[in-house]
C-alpha cells in the first residue's frame, strides 16, 4: 500500500547522492547497470524497445489524491521500469503551485536529461517551465498546458473537449429516434477550467440532436461524497430524463450509489475518465451505466516515451518526422460493452 | 478563648509565584461559631491565603490543621469536603446557567449518577435563597441577568449549599447597600449561632467592630498580629499594624504650598461620572502641578484616570484641556489634546515586550518621523535617545530590548514616550509598581522635575506614603466619591487610611 | 422578604422580567428556546415557502424531505459534536479529516473481511482514537485547542491519503450497503436519518440533563470558576475531545453507507460546515453557551438551501454566495438578540 513513501524515500536518498557529486549520481542510481550499451545506433532516428543511451528523466506531478493522478504516477514509473537504460527521479507528488516549483528547480539543479511535468497549475508553472528550457533540459508538458510554448519541447495531454463531444455523440446516437428526449449533467469541480471545456463540448455535440435537450446540470468535486450528494438531488429535481453524463468516474462511484439508493435504471448513464471500477459495471451490463469517455491516463507513459526519445535525440516510430512533434492530442475513445475488454488493463483504481 | 480546640490552625504558612513571595509565614487561628477578621493592605496576601484555604493554591510550606488533624487541601474539591466554603470578591459564577445551576454546580443532585434532577436542585436553591432573606430570585433565572447584589447572594447561596462549618467571605458587603448589609449580618449571625465559623474579610473597621470577634492583621504576607479582640482593638493601632513600615522614602523637595495658583489650570475635569464605579469628580491640574488620588483597589482611583484618558467613556460630565472640551470616551482626541497614560499594567497595556527602548519610545510620535509612511529610522533612534537621555534611563542605549530593562528604567521609557510626544498633561497609575526601593527615588525625582518644567501630573498609587510624598494636593477617595481634598502636607497616613475605611475624620 | 419559597417554582417570576417569561417557562422545561432557535425556525419555514413555490412538485414530495434529512445526517452528527467542543469554549478543526481517515480506514480490504461489525467498530474507534489523542494533547499537554486541532487536521488527512493511496475504496459488504438502500427505511425514515435523529436526542439530553453537560458549560463560561467549584476541567476538556471523535466516528460509517465507499477527499471542510452550524445555530463562539437543539437547526437550513438550488438548477457559485450571506445574517441577528436580553 505504501508506494508512495517509499518512492519518496527512494528520492531522498537519491537527493543527497546528488548533492555530493553530480557525476557520482548516474552512477549510482542506475536500477539496472548490467546494460550500458553507449548510443552505438546513433543512425537509426527512431526509438525503439532496445536500450540506448542512459537517460535520467525528473517527474513532478501533483499530489495523487484522486484515482486518476494516482493512475498517472503509476503509469509513469512501470513504464520507466520497462527500459534499462532510463532513470526516474520522481519527486512527491504537490497540489501548491510554490511547492512544485520548488520540486522542479530541484530536478533542474541535479541536471535531468529530460523533465516530463504535471503541473498543479499549468500557468503559474509557466516560468519554471521556461527555466527549464533554457537551461537545456527539454520538457515535456503533461495534460494542464504551460501558458507559452517556449515552456516546453512538447505538451502530452488529454482532449477535454473531445471529451464532451464524444460523450454528446455517443449520448445523441443513443437517443436519436427519441421525440423530446431529456439529457442530465453532473459536471465535475466548476472552479477548473476543463471542466468548462467538458461541458463546451457536450453541449456543441448535443446541438446536433435537435430533438434531445438538456434539462439540468449540477457540479460535484471529483468526490464520490460529492457525487453521491449532487446526484441524491439531481434525481430529485428530475423525475423522468433519458441519458446522463457524469464527467468523472470516481464521483460516478458516489453518483451509481445514489441511483442505486433512489432505486432509478429508467435513463442511461455515461461515464468519464475511465476508472476500473467504471469498466468493470459496463462490462457486466448491470447497471445503468453504458458507457465511459476516456480520458487516458497512459498519457503518462506516452510522456516516458517521449522523454525517452528526447533524452536519446531519436524521433518516434510510425512517422515521417525526424523529431517528435510538439503537441500531442489523444483521443477520448468511448469505451461500451463491445470494446471495454481492450481498454480494461489501463483502467485505474 | 474557649476551652476547645480550634477548627482551624494553620501556621507558618508560605506560597511564592515567580518573582513575588505572597505569603510569608501566616499564622491563623480560628474558632467554630467565630467571626474572625482579616485585615491588611492590599498585597498583604490576603487573597491568597483564602485560595490556600479554599485548596485552589498549594502552600510551599506550613501547616494546617483541620479539628485537631493535620490535613492537606489538595484541591478545591478536598476543601469542600471539609466543609470550607468560600465567597470570591470576584464574583465566581457562571453567568450562562441559570441560579439553581450555579449554586450546585460541581455537586448536583442526581439520578444514575449524572443525570440531573433539576427539580430538586431549584426546589433546594429556593430555600437556601429564602433562608438568606432573598425569595424573590427565580432559581431558574440566568445568573447573567442578575444585579451585582443578587449575584452576591447567589454566591452565599452557593457555599451555603454545601455542609459548611467554615465560611469565608471576601469583602462579602462591596457590592451591597446598606440594607443588605444588614441583611448579610443576620445570616452571618444565623450562621455563627450554629457554630459555623466565618472568616470575614474587610476594609470597612466599623464592619468589623459591629459583627467581628476577633482580628488577626496580615502586612506584606505575614501575620502581624493574631486574635485581637475586635470590638475593642483601638483604631490607630490597628493601623499602625497594618502600616507599619520598614522603608524610607526620598522624595524629592516641593515648591511652596499653593505655588501654582494663580496659573491658568491646563486640565479641568467637571462632574465626570460612570455608574457603578465612580461619583461625579471635579478637579483641576495647573501646570507643574502633582495632584495625587489616594484609596484602596475599588475606589475607582484607576477608573477615573482611564476615563479622562478616554479609554472608558462617562456616563457624564466632560474633559477640558486649556479650556477645550473633549470628545467623550476617544483616546485618540485626549492624546491629541496632550494628554499621556503611564499605565498600571506597565507590560500588558503600556509596552512593546519584544521591541527595543527605541521604538517603544517613538510609537506614540511616529508619523514625526515618516515621510509618505517611510520610516527615517535614524531620526527616529535620535529623538528616541534623547528622551531617554533627559531622564537618565540605563543603559544608554535605545537599541536595547525594553524586557531586559529594570522595572524603574522600563517605566522611564513609557515616560520618555509622553515627554516626546510634548504632552501637557501625564496621568500615573502606580508609577512605581514593580519598581525596587531604590529606583524609586530617581523615579520620583524625574516626575518631580517634569512638573518642574511645566508638565501637570495626575498620581494614582495604592501606597499612601507615595502619594503624600510625592503630591503636592491630595484626593482622598472612598467608594467612587472624592471625600476629602488637601494639601498633601497636612496629611498624614494613618489619617488617609482612616478616611478611606471609615469616610470620616476620627480623632 | 418572607414570601413563600415556592413561589419561585410554580409560578411566574414576579421580578421584572416579564419580557423574559416565556423564556424562562420554556427554561423550565428544559427547552432552551430563545429569540435565536425561533428565529431559525423562522428562517426554515421561509426557505420551506420557496421551495414550495419554486418546485413545488418536488420540493413537497415525501421523498425529498427522506433525501434532506440523509443528506443533512452525516454533517449533522459531526455538529452535534462539534457543538459541545464549541460550548466548552474550544474549537476542534479536525473532525473532517478524522471522518476521512476512519472512513478509508473502515473499508480497507483488511477491515471489510470483518463485514458489519468490522467496519462500524474501525470507523468508530478510528475516530475515538483521534479524539484520544486531541483530548490529551489539549487538555494535559495545554496545547491550545486551534492549534492541537490543526496539527490533527494535517496528519488525519495525510494518513487517510497514505492508506487509500489516492483511490476510492468501494464497499462490497452487501449488509453495509443495505442499510442505505430503499428497503431498509423503517416507516418510510432511512436509518441514517435514525442514528441522527438518535445523536441529537441523546446530545441534547447529555447538554441539558446531565452533569456532563452542566460542566460543559461552566468549563466554556468561566473556566476558572469551574476549577474553584471542584470541577476537574482537564479531564472534562479530553471527554469533550473524545466526545467529537466518537461522533466523527459515527459520521464515518454513515457515510460509508451513504457513498458506498471510502475516500481520503471524505469529509471535505465539514469543520467549517459544522461550526458555522453550530455558530448560526446560537451557540456561542467564545463558549458558556449552547444549543443541540440551533445546531442541527442550523445543519437543516444549510441542506435545504443546497436542495432547494439544486432543484432550481442553479450553479454552485450562487449556492456559495447564498450560504455566505446567510452566515452573515444568521450571526447579525444572533447578535442584535443578544445585546437585546443582555
Amino acid at each position: 500500500m505504501a508506494r508512495i513513501p517509499s518512492t519518496s524515500r527512494r528520492a531522498l536518498l537519491f537527493g543527497t547522492a546528488a548533492v555530493s557529486t553530480g557525476a557520482l549520481l548516474t552512477a549510482c542510481t542506475s536500477n539496472e547497470p548490467k546494460n550500458k550499451a553507449q548510443a552505438a545506433d546513433n543512425a537509426a532516428p527512431v526509438a525503439d524497445d532496445k536500450p540506448g543511451k542512459q537517460v535520467t528523466i525528473g517527474f513532478a506531478g501533483p499530489q495523487a489524491d484522486h484515482g486518476w493522478l494516482n493512475a498517472i504516477n503509476d503509469n509513469a514509473k512501470s513504464r520507466a521500469e520497462e527500459y534499462s537504460d532510463v532513470t526516474l527521479e520522481i519527486t512527491e507528488g504537490a497540489n501548491d503551485t510554490a511547492a512544485q516549483i520548488g520540486q522542479i528547480e530541484t530536478l533542474i539543479n541535479k541536471k535531468v536529461d529530460v523533465l516530463v511535468v504535471l503541473p498543479a497549475d499549468g500557468k503559474a508553472l509557466t516560468q519554471v517551465g521556461l527555466k527549464a528550457m533554457r537551461a537545456g533540459i527539454p520538457v515535456v508538458n503533461l495534460d494542464r498546458i504551460f501558458n507559452s510554448p517556449q515552456a516546453y519541447r512538447c505538451w502530452i495531454g488529454g482532449d477535454n473537449y473531445g471529451m464532451g463531444l464524444n460523450a454528446g455523440t455517443y449520448i445523441g446516437e443513443q437517443l436519436k429516434d427519441k421525440k423530446n428526449a431529456k439529457v442530465v449533467e453532473l459536471a465535475g469541480l466548476d472552479n477548473l477550467e476543463l471542466t468548462q471545456q467538458r461541458t463546451k463540448g457536450f453541449d456543441d455535440a448535443l446541438k446536433n440532436y435537435p430533438n434531445i435537450k438538456k434539462v439540468a446540470r449540477q457540479a460535484a468535486d471529483f468526490t464520490v461524497e460529492s457525487g453521491q450528494a449532487k446526484m441524491a438531488q439531481l434525481l430529485q429535481a428530475q423525475s423522468k430524463f433519458d441519458a446522463l453524463w457524469n464527467h468523472d468516474d470516481d464521483q460516478g462511484v458516489g453518483a451509481l450509489r445514489a441511483i442505486d439508493q433512489a432505486g432509478r435504471d429508467d435513463f442511461l448513464m455515461v461515464g468519464g475518465a475511465g476508472a476500473k471500477s467504471a469498466m468493470d459495471a459496463i462490462k457486466a451490463g448491470n447497471s445503468v451505466l453504458k458507457a465511459t469517455v476516456l480520458y487516458p491516463p497512459t498519457m503518462a507513459a506516452s510522456a516516458i516515451d517521449l522523454a525517452r526519445a528526447l533524452g536519446q535525440g531519436k524521433g518516434v516510430g510510425g512517422l515521417a518526422e525526424f523529431e517528435i512533434p510538439t503537441s500531442l492530442t489523444l483521443y477520448s475513445a468511448v469505451v461500451t460493452k463491445d470494446n471495454v475488454d481492450q481498454y480494461l488493463p489501463t483502467g485505474f483504481i | 478563648m474557649a476551652p476547645q480546640p480550634p477548627l482551624l490552625t494553620m501556621s507558618g504558612i508560605t506560597k511564592s509565584f515567580p518573582g513575588v513571595r505572597a505569603l510569608d509565614g501566616v499564622d491563623l487561628e480560628v474558632q467554630a461559631g467565630e467571626v474572625h477578621c482579616l485585615l491588611g493592605q492590599n498585597g498583604a496576601g490576603k487573597s491568597t491565603l483564602i485560595k490556600v484555604l479554599a485548596g485552589a493554591h498549594q502552600p510551599d510550606s506550613g501547616e494546617i490543621t483541620w479539628r485537631d488533624e493535620p490535613v492537606t487541601l489538595g484541591s478545591p474539591i478536598a476543601a469542600m469536603r471539609l466543609g470550607i466554603a468560600t465567597i470570591y470578591q470576584e464574583l465566581d459564577l457562571i453567568e450562562g446557567l441559570s441560579v439553581a445551576e450555579n449554586v450546585f454546580l460541581g455537586h448536583e443532585p442526581t439520578s444514575a449518577g449524572f443525570v440531573v434532577r433539576g427539580s430538586a436542585a431549584r426546589t433546594a436553591t429556593a430555600e437556601l435563597l429564602k433562608r438568606l432573606g432573598h425569595p424573590e430570585i427565580d432559581p431558574t433565572r440566568l445568573v447573567g441577568d442578575l444585579s451585582a447584589a443578587q449575584q452576591q447572594i447567589v454566591s452565599m447561596a452557593r457555599a451555603l449549599s454545601h455542609e459548611v462549618r467554615l465560611i469565608v467571605m471576601d469583602e462579602p458587603s462591596a457590592a451591597l447597600d446598606p440594607e443588605e448589609v444588614d441583611n448579610l449580618f443576620r445570616i452571618v449571625g444565623d450562621l455563627t449561632a450554629d457554630g459555623v465559623a466565618v472568616i470575614y474579610i474587610s476594609h470597612r473597621l466599623e464592619e468589623i467592630r459591629r459583627i467581628g470577634d476577633r482580628v488577626t492583621v496580615l502586612k506584606e504576607g505575614r501575620s502581624v498580629a493574631g486574635g485581637l479582640p475586635a470590638k475593642s482593638t483601638p483604631t490607630h493601632e490597628v493601623v499602625a499594624l497594618m502600616t507599619g513600615r520598614n522603608v524610607e522614602y526620598v522624595f524629592p523637595e516641593r515648591p511652596e504650598a499653593g505655588f501654582a495658583a494663580g496659573r491658568e489650570p491646563v486640565l479641568t475635569v467637571e462632574g465626570l461620572t460612570r455608574r457603578g464605579e465612580f461619583a461625579p469628580v471635579d478637579l483641576e491640574l495647573r501646570p507643574g502641578e502633582i495632584v495625587g488620588l489616594a484609596g484602596l483597589v475599588g475606589s475607582g482611583r484607576s477608573e477615573i484616570l482611564e476615563t479622562i484618558y478616554g479609554a472608558r467613556k462617562p456616563d457624564g460630565g466632560r474633559v477640558l484641556v486649556d479650556g477645550t472640551p473633549l470628545r467623550p470616551g476617544s483616546v485618540r482626541a485626549a492624546v491629541r489634546a496632550g494628554i499621556g497614560l503611564a499605565p498600571e499594567e506597565r507590560k500588558a497595556q503600556g509596552l512593546l515586550m519584544l521591541e527595543s527602548v527605541s521604538s517603544n519610545v517613538s510609537v506614540s510620535t511616529l508619523s514625526r518621523f515618516a515621510r509618505a509612511g517611510w520610516l527615517d529610522r535614524r531620526a527616529e533612534r535620535a529623538a528616541a535617545h534623547q528622551a531617554v537621555r533627559e531622564l537618565s534611563l540605563r543603559p544608554d542605549n535605545p537599541d536595547a530590548a525594553i524586557r531586559t530593562l529594570s522595572g524603574g528604567n522600563q517605566q522611564k521609557a513609557v515616560l520618555a514616550r509622553w515627554l516626546l510626544r510634548g504632552c501637557k498633561v501625564l496621568l500615573l497609575d502606580e508609577p512605581t509598581r514593580g519598581v525596587d526601593i531604590g529606583a524609586r527615588a530617581e523615579l520620583y525625582a524625574v516626575i518631580r522635575r517634569l512638573a518642574d518644567e511645566g508638565l501637570a501630573v495626575l498620581l494614582v498609587s495604592s501606597e499612601v506614603p507615595e502619594v503624600l510624598g510625592l503630591a503636592d494636593r491630595v484626593l482622598v477617595l472612598r467608594e467612587g466619591s472624592v471625600v476629602h481634598t488637601a494639601d498633601a502636607r497636612e496629611l498624614d497616613e494613618h489619617r488617609v487610611l482612616d478616611l478611606v475605611m471609615e469616610g470620616s475624620l476620627t480623632p | 422578604m418572607t414570601q413563600p419559597a415556592t413561589a419561585a417554582q410554580q409560578e411566574a417570576p414576579t421580578s421584572a422580567a416579564e419580557s423574559a417569561g416565556t423564556q424562562e417557562s420554556s427554561r423550565r422545561l428544559g427547552l432552551r428556546w430563545d429569540v435565536r432557535s425561533l428565529s431559525l425556525l423562522g428562517v426554515l419555514a421561509v426557505l420551506v415557502a420557496v421551495g414550495g413555490i419554486t418546485a413545488p412538485d418536488e420540493f413537497l414530495a415525501t421523498s425529498n424531505l427522506q433525501l434532506v434529512l440523509t443528506q443533512a445526517s452525516v454533517i449533522g452528527v459531526v455538529t452535534v459534536g462539534m457543538t459541545f467542543v464549541i460550548t466548552s469554549g474550544g474549537i476542534d478543526l479536525s473532525v473532517g479529516a478524522i471522518v476521512a481517515l476512519a472512513s478509508v480506514w473502515a473499508t480497507t480490504v483488511a477491515t471489510q473481511e470483518f463485514g458489519f461489525a468490522g467496519i462500524l467498530f474501525t470507523a468508530v474507534i478510528v475516530g475515538v482514537g483521534c479524539g484520544l489523542v486531541n483530548g490529551l494533547l489539549i487538555a494535559y499537554g495545554r496545547m491550545v485547542p486551534f492549534i492541537a486541532t490543526l496539527a490533527m487536521l494535517a496528519s488525519a488527512r495525510g494518513l487517510a491519503l497514505q492508506i487509500t493511496d489516492g483511490s476510492t475504496q468501494i464497499v462490497s459488504v452487501e449488509s453495509v450497503l443495505d442499510l442505505g438502500a430503499r428497503d431498509a427505511y423503517i416507516l418510510g425514515i432511512p436509518p441514517l436519518v435514525l442514528i441522527f435523529a438518535a445523536v441529537t436526542v441523546i446530545g441534547w439530553l447529555l447538554l441539558n440533563r446531565t452533569t456532563f453537560g452542566r460542566r460543559t458549560v461552566a468549563v466554556g463560561g468561566n473556566a476558572e470558576a469551574a476549577r474553584l467549584a471542584g470541577i476537574d476541567v482537564r479531564r472534562q476538556r479530553l471527554y469533550l475531545y473524545l466526545l467529537s471523535g466518537l461522533c466523527c466516528g459515527i459520521a464515518a460509517f454513515m457515510l460509508i453507507v451513504l457513498a458506498g465507499s471510502g475516500q481520503n477527499t471524505n469529509g471535505n471542510l465539514y469543520e467549517l460546515d459544522a461550526i458555522a452550524a453550530a455558530i448560526i445555530g446560537g451557540t456561542l463562539l467564545s463558549g458558556g453557551r449552547g444549543t443541540v437543539i440551533g445546531s442541527v437547526l442550523g445543519v437543516l437550513i444549510f441542506t435545504t438551501i443546497t436542495n432547494i438550488f439544486a432543484l432550481n438548477n442553479l450553479e454552485t457559485a450562487v449556492q456559495q454566495i447564498a450560504k455566505g450571506a446567510i452566515i452573515v445574517a444568521a450571526v447579525l441577528v444572533q447578535r442584535r438578540s443578544l445585546h437585546g436580553d443582555a
